[in-house]
């Protein structure tokens, strides 16, 4: 554990501690003995695929030790458990010392991290330069508040015997071709399946590439500007609407992250997006099925072919009492032997951003993968082309552009549901 | 029996011994307890809603601005007219319901202990747990319901209970209802159980039918014990997060969101405690409103 | 009560409503039970008759116990829930006791304070709360519950104890006083033995509250070793979107069997704590 910094008293919370620590220190967590020994406490949210956990501690942790004498602890918390828990963190100053970040931390956080960026300088320049989304994911005002360590993608899944029934063997180019092959399946009832409820990765990862297919935006790349009523978000929108009520089951409006996977496995649709996880169950439990299972990129919109960037990175925390040592143990983590073997494990769960890694060994283990590194050029965060912000943060967690969508297809019309978006919009972006 | 005891006793014996020293003495540390972890909370959060606080960062006072973003905000009124409805008609339900169960249930039958624990299961098991079974239940692939209606002559697969709005609405009523109305039910039992037998039997040789029976002994002297478990029943509605939070997470579209998952997503998801403070807040007016509208409708004599 | 007339009419009046709520309370249960015992291959078929089981298997107990937390997550339920439970009965007793006995100034507004406290619920007071828990350093230790769960609790432990010591007679404790008793050790050694009911009522109820409280848990609590059942069981049973539902569904079960059962057992008197004095001698 590392030594806790003490919490200077506050005007306001001064006097509870100082009252409370006596009473509830039994209670309370240990303080830890000094120990001559330096720690390093690493905070990871429970990995989907368990190796990649076990391998940091029966493999990396280990080595690091031996090479350093300085103990890595691994503290893992569960998955969606994250953010509660840097926000402890960083709220009460201890805790951890390295963070990983998911897709809005760097955000909220950044304040609180390290700028890294002669550290992200140098991994860059050794393993073959960044992808612009490694910069897009955790740049805060030009400094680099995290070293980016991959994407969690979401791809097209599709069920290759079904649509090889409407004389489809390669996945459609095009948002308008794919509506037609699904007008085609759900006649023969395989309905395709894609979330528009208030899930948190399956209803996104094709709702803003869809947005953005069109040529449509939030709010301006100044970060201010909210410029959501405009044709080509018009024209996203009424494609949604047909492309809903055309192939799609109704239920769809009410799905959750886990609706898809659970309709996948019921052999219920023929096409969602998701992340790995449909081929990943598949293989294990319903191997059938999983012979039937393949990933495609998103489909291209007028103005070109995007996905989402779910990016995962690590910070330093700025009040650690181990710096240097936390500094020097990234360095030594993002090293070509560590990371290669730390991704290999994760069966490209975790896609680097790294070019060094674009044609490393791991994405021939699974074919149907590939395409997780191929969206890697057109990877962006939700609320692009604005900047990462609060707003940003706010704008996912209020559902604005998922409910758009969503309210068009039960019904409502574009003009109302881009109008009530604005709206939305122009208060999220109110103090920008 | 204590022995009788001189009444020669120490001044400050006699001193804790009078009725408000007594009294005061005893409640001081459960009112420090609520003071502590209600009084400061409470007041904190009136703080909190008066700043803007993202998470991580020091909060800046900007006074009422956050409520005002909430009354310009148009989901702000549309979780504001979910929560009342949610928590009208479920309420209704479950009084409803809940007295037909203590009447039924207020007859001799063997093994009415035993029956008495298994309806209160629904109320005994977790509210997450159990909502996960009903996420399956309402599955229109999988639901009985749908499957007999479809049978009936309904478009295949059936209404989808989680997908449309209106039905999104009713479905987090019915498992609102399914788990509170045995609470309901078996504490007005309870009420009903302390009814005297004997004014019964008067009223019945006065010539009283059972519906003028019960209108006229039964529902008066159940008035107390219904005011109790509504204005429980009603709180407890109306700040109900874990239900919606597993089912829907506020979907389809905002239909099932209250405001108790609206604060939530606010403050831990896009991390502005503020705004997500002003939110909860909210609640305070609505509800003490609601209270004091079932008082008086409930106490009226 | 009403006594039917004949085999037929008590069938109709006794079982045809009691079933009704009985078959509506119990389905989901019985629901929950098929599902944890269904294998997979069983459970995502569409096309069979979902309320029948035709491969039945205790692999998903077999699973939930040895691969997840979930006999940690339910001692640590159990604790809390214990511990909670008998701080709100303490000081709802301390709360209730002096308004159910004593005259004194603010009497009335304290009254009015608690029911107040009862329009502050948990939604309320999270943001604030994770705060506090956060600058106590609180957070991930079982303490931060069993501290905040009888916010919930004493106010609905103390009403309910102050309207059942209001209907204990007053004579015994007169006689106690007479004597030369001191108002705390007629309290302690008279009164309090005869509210047991009255306990045993709020008791069971915050018990019940503790165990399946969820928001404080799902924030203070985020290691899995200090968690309680609600939490542990959707934040570690689902990875990422996919449910493991064999499993949810035999933990729900499992979590549901230890309350009930007390719950059984305790009925009678959760009933007569509630009816408050209404049974006469």
């Amino acid at each position: 554990m590392t030594k806790r910094v003490t919490n200077h008293p506050t005007t306001r919370r001064g006097f509870l501690n100082l009252a409370a620590a006596g009473t509830v220190a039994a209670l309370s967590r240990p303080a830890p003995a000094a120990a001559a020994e330096k720690t390093i406490t690493i905070l990871h949210e429970s990995s989907f695929i368990k190796p990649f956990d076990e391998y940091v501690v029966n493999t990396l942790a280990p080595a690091y030790e031996k090479e350093t004498g300085i103990k890595i602890n691994y503290e893992v918390t569960s998955v969606g458990s994250l953010p509660t828990r840097i926000s402890t963190i960083a709220e009460t100053g201890s805790g951890a010392d390295i963070a990983m970040n998911g897709l809005l931390q760097v955000i909220q956080f950044g304040e609180k991290y390290l700028d890294v960026g002669d550290i992200a300088g140098d991994i860059g320049e050794a393993q073959g330069g960044w992808y612009d989304a490694g910069r897009e994911a955790v740049l805060v005002e030009g400094k680099w508040k995290a070293i980016p360590f991959s994407n969690i993608g979401q791809l097209m899944n599709w069920r290759t015997d079904w649509f090889a029934e409407v004389g489809v063997k390669k996945f459609p180019e095009t948002w308008e071709e794919l509506h037609e092959v699904g007008k085609k399946l759900k006649a023969k009832d395989h309905p395709f399946g894609f979330e528009l409820g208030h899930g948190f990765g399956d209803n996104h990862g094709w709702l803003y590439p869809l947005l953005w297919s069109y040529g449509g935006a939030e709010v301006a790349p100044d970060g201010k500007t909210v410029v959501i009523d405009s044709d080509e978000t018009a024209r996203a929108v009424d494609f949604c609407r047909e492309f809903f009520k055309d192939t799609m089951l109704d239920d769809v409006l009410g799905w959750t992250d886990v609706s898809n996977n659970k309709a996948w496995m019921a052999e219920q649709i023929s096409c969602t997006n998701n992340a790995e996880s449909i081929l990943w169950f598949a293989k294990r439990e319903f191997p059938e099925i999983g012979k039937v299972t393949d990933q495609a990129m998103n489909p291209a919109g007028p103005k070109g072919r995007f996905h989402l960037l779910n990016s995962i990175s690590h910070s330093i925390f700025s009040f650690s009492p181990v710096l240097e040592e936390a500094r020097a143990f990234m360095r030594w983590l993002m090293e070509p032997k560590q990371l290669g073997g730390w991704y290999a494990i994760a069966d490209s769960y975790y896609q680097p951003l790294l070019h060094g890694y674009d044609n490393a060994p791991m994405w021939s283990v699974e074919p149907r993968n590939l395409p997780y590194r191929d969206a890697l050029t057109s990877v962006h965060l939700p609320g692009w082309p604005a900047p990462a912000s609060r707003q940003l943060a706010e704008s996912v967690a209020k559902y604005v552009v998922i409910d758009m969508f969503a309210k068009a297809c039960a019904g409502a019309s574009t003009k109302d549901v881009i109008k009530s978006a604005e709206a939305q919009l122009k208060g999220i972006y109110r103090s920008a | 029996m204590i022995a009788n005891a001189a009444r020669r006793r120490a001044p400050l014996a006699v001193l804790l011994d009078r009725q408000s020293v007594f009294a005061w003495l005893m409640m001081a540390l459960p009112l420090a307890f609520l003071a502590a972890l209600v009084g400061y909370p409470f007041f904190y959060g009136i703080l909190l809603s008066l700043q803007d606080r993202p998470v991580a960062h020091v909060g800046t006072f900007i006074g009422l601005k956050n409520f005002q973003t909430d009354l310009h905000d148009p989901i702000f009124w549309q979780v504001a007219i979910n929560t009342f409805v949610y928590t009208g008609v479920a309420t209704a339900l479950k009084m409803v319901g809940g007295l037909c169960l203590a009447l039924a249930m207020n007859q001799h039958f063997r093994m009415k202990n035993l029956v008495r624990a298994l309806l209160l299961l629904p109320f005994i098991v977790p509210t997450v747990l159990s909502t996960v079974a009903w996420l399956w239940m309402l599955d229109p692939a999988f639901s009985v319901v749908n499957r007999l209606l479809v049978a009936l002559g309904w478009p295949k697969p059936g209404p989808s209970w989680l997908g449309d709005p209106t039905l999104a609405m009713v479905s987090i009523i019915i498992i609102n209802t399914w788990r509170g109305l045995p609470f309901y039910g078996i504490t007005l039992l309870a009420g009903l159980q302390t009814v005297p037998p004997e004014l019964y039997e008067a009223a019945a040789i006065d010539g009283a039918g059972g519906w003028h029976r019960f209108r006229l002994i039964t529902l008066p002297l159940l008035r107390p014990i219904i005011l109790i478990v509504t204005l429980f029943s009603v709180i407890f509605t109306f700040a109900d997060f874990q239900l919606v939070y597993v089912l829907t997470h506020g979907g389809p579209q905002n239909a099932t969101q209250l405001f108790a998952t609206y604060a939530f997503d606010i403050a831990m998801g896009a991390g502005q405690l503020g705004l997500g403070a002003s939110v909860a807040l909210a609640m305070l007016p609505a509800l003490a409103l609601l209270i004091v509208a079932l008082t008086i409708y409930l106490r009226r004599d | 009560m009403v006594t039917g007339h004949g085999r037929i009419e008590h069938v109709v009046r006794v079982w045809l409503p009691v079933g009704f709520f009985l078959v509506v309370a119990l389905f989901p249960f019985y629901w929950m039970a098929i599902t944890s015992i269904k294998p997979n291959a069983e459970l995502y078929n569409k096309n069979v008759m979902p309320l029948i089981v035709h491969a039945p298997t205790l692999k998903h107990y077999v699973d939930l116990l040895t691969k997840s937390s979930f006999l940690l997550w339910t001692w640590n339920t159990m604790l809390v829930a214990v511990v909670a439970t008998a701080i709100s009965l303490i000081l709802g007793t301390m709360l209730a006791y002096p308004l159910a006995r004593m005259r004194f100034a603010g009497a009335s507004l304290i009254a009015m304070t608690i029911a107040a406290i009862y329009l502050v619920p948990q939604p309320l007071l999270f943001i604030p709360l994770a705060d506090v828990i956060n600058h106590l350093h609180l957070g991930n230790t079982l303490t931060s519950v069993i501290l905040t769960y009888p916010t919930m609790l004493v106010p609905f432990c103390a009403w309910l104890l102050l309207g059942y010591f209001k209907t204990v007679p007053k004579e015994l404790e007169e006689a106690a006083r007479i004597d030369g008793a001191s108002r705390l050790q007629t309290m302690r050694m008279i009164f309090l033995p005869l509210c047991t009911p009255g306990f045993i009522s709020a008791g069971i109820f915050a018990f019940t509250l503790s165990q399946n409280e969820f928001l404080y848990a799902l924030i203070f609590l985020t290691k899995s070793s200090v968690r309680t059942v609600p939490v542990g069981v959707i934040a570690e049973l689902i990875r990422g979107d996919v449910f493991y539902w064999g499993q949810l569904m035999a933990g729900a079960l499992l979590g549901s069997i230890p309350v009930a059962l007390i719950y059984s057992f305790f009925v009678e008197h959760y009933v007569a704590g509630l009816t408050a004095g209404s049974v006469k001698a």
